[in-house]
């Protein structure tokens, strides 16, 4: 099984109640623990001090570990932080920067087409994935302007979400959702009779959560070794190649 | 992978480990209004159980939660139904004392009940107040467990106000349900003031480095294993304990030596888990 974790970092938080993975090697390394063989990761200074920071170190610290793959967080155009579309697109495809994230909450801007429409435009014929949190509400709404955008909702749990975005997988084909903090017994077993496993991707939360919590999760779940594939790094590839920068 | 834990690498294997059985000591049962759940009865339940390797779990009813009486005759049936398999907590509920009394009046170790189970948060009570005093009284004259909901942030059930109770009744073996969550400084050092109070894991688990620390700081003869099913994948909680970095004798503490240990009194005659 070829693990790919789609939700990772590193990077020396403001403050962590437990571990800290401080730099790309050590999460090389913690990746290698856990028998995992790729990250799309973020570095943690985009969260907390903004993309204009995060952006580039996440780029520059990955440098050379050819297993992380680095992705970049957006702001709204009309402030200039992040130079115009043309120019952040144009980084990306340098950089190669196959997926975003967003922080609308941290970051203080909505995820919608008044923000972001000519973005989400091009994230969406490019079909570059957008990595958001579980704002569901927020989800909704951007899905009904950008219904065919590939977004992957990560870190949703631990309570059950599956009251939200079930109705969400039923309606919009290129909405996924991660393991990262998927805990609900039965629940991957579940999602994958009802909606097949494409619409699944294995991610650790990492640093944040545990990085064996998901993966012995996934690894176990009583589906078959096919689909488990898929979950564990087959659907994030697909993704992947399918971007066209 | 490089994690060489013998007991991490037959879990990711088989789903389970023949020697480290794990014994979960804070679960549910039946629906709850706030989730979904795939598999909420004992039929599921033990599915998972077995998928696990968890040979035994300490429930108690989510109906009991909200109907004390009803919910605590449930699971009594449920543990009648299955014995070795499912053990229990009685739920009291503060907001009616005299019903709350008869609860603990009911209170039955044949019946294979360990103890009492408090949701401060639940039932907006603090676990401090003196309506829980009987429950406490009565566990502490006769041995019993206590788990306790407890959360960082709360006005109920955070870590200051379960060390108050902790000091005030040594005689009771109190477990912290969810370890506080979110204030770990104070839980850990709750955990490790007090001889009778055990961090128990459930949701604690899923932070990265918690594990490690609280085995550093409290040590793993203070942890127990629980997952609140039929909530919680039991194999979330135990692969964040296969890939921490402690020991497998660690592992073997907190994943069942520590609960076999609290439930020896209740299960020699004959509800031993299997």
């Amino acid at each position: 099984m070829e693990w790919f974790d789609c939700h990772a970092g590193f990077g020396v938080p403001v403050k962590s109640p437990g571990g800290v993975i401080a730099s790309a090697q050590e999460l090389v390394e913690e990746l290698d623990f856990c028998g995992v063989a790729e990250g799309l990761v973020y570095h943690a200074s985009v969260v907390e001090q903004g993309p204009e920071v995060g952006n580039q170190r996440v780029v520059e610290e990955t440098e050379g570990e050819p297993r992380l793959h680095a992705t970049w967080a957006m702001l709204p155009a009309q402030t200039g932080e992040l130079g115009t579309m043309e120019q952040f697109l144009a980084g990306m495809r340098e950089h190669g920067v196959r997926a975003l994230r967003a922080y609308p909450e941290q970051h203080r801007y909505l995820l919608n087409g008044v923000t972001f429409g000519p973005l989400l435009e091009e994230l969406t014929g490019r079909r570059i994935p957008l990595l958001v949190g579980p704002d569901w509400k927020g989800i909704t709404s951007l899905l009904a302007e950008f219904p065919e955008l590939t977004l992957i909702v990560v870190r949703h749990g631990s309570w059950g979400d599956d009251r939200y975005f079930r109705p969400l997988l039923e309606r919009y084909r290129n909405l996924h959702v991660d393991t990262s903090n998927y805990q609900i017994d039965h629940g991957i077993e579940d999602v994958v009779r009802k909606y097949g496993p494409e619409r699944l991707l294995y991610g650790s939360g990492s640093p944040e959560l545990q990085m064996g919590a998901a993966l012995l999760t996934t690894a176990q779940a009583d589906i078959d070794d096919d689909a488990k594939a898929a979950i564990a790094g087959g659907n994030l590839r697909r993704l992947l190649a399918e971007v066209k920068l | 992978m490089k994690n060489s834990s013998a007991i991490a690498r037959e879990f990711m294997a088989r789903g389970k480990c023949e020697a480290c059985p794990v014994v979960d000591m804070h679960g549910h049962y039946g629906a709850y209004r706030v989730m979904y759940f795939p598999r909420p009865y004992a039929e599921g339940m033990l599915a998972t159980m077995d998928r696990c390797g968890v040979s035994c779990i300490v429930c108690s009813s989510h109906t009991g939660l909200v109907d004390a009486g009803r919910g605590n005759a449930e699971m009594a049936r449920v543990i009648e139904e299955h014995p070795g398999r499912f053990l229990g907590y009685r739920v009291v509920n503060p907001n009616y004392p005299e019903q709350a009394a008869e609860e603990v009046g009911r209170f039955s170790r044949e019946a294979g009940f360990v103890g009492f189970k408090f949701h401060p948060d639940g039932h907006t009570y603090p676990i401090t107040g003196e309506r829980y005093v009987p429950a406490l009284e009565y566990a502490a004259e006769h041995k019993l467990l206590v788990l306790t909901h407890t959360w960082g942030d709360s006005q109920y059930d955070n870590p200051t106000m379960f060390g108050e109770v902790a000091a005030k009744h040594p005689g009771v073996t109190l477990l912290m349900g969810h370890s506080a969550y979110g204030k770990w400084d104070d839980a850990l050092a709750v955990a490790r003031d007090h001889d009778n109070v055990y961090l128990e894991l459930t949701a604690a688990y899923e932070i990265g480095g918690i594990i490690e620390r609280m085995v550093r700081e409290v040590g793993s003869r203070k942890i127990v294993f629980g997952t609140d099913l039929p909530w919680f994948d039991p194999h979330y909680g135990i692969g964040a304990i296969c890939f921490s970095r402690i020991t497998d004798e660690d592992r073997h503490d907190i994943l069942h030596r520590n609960a076999e240990r609290l439930l020896e009194p209740f299960v020699a005659g004959g509800r031993r888990a299997r």
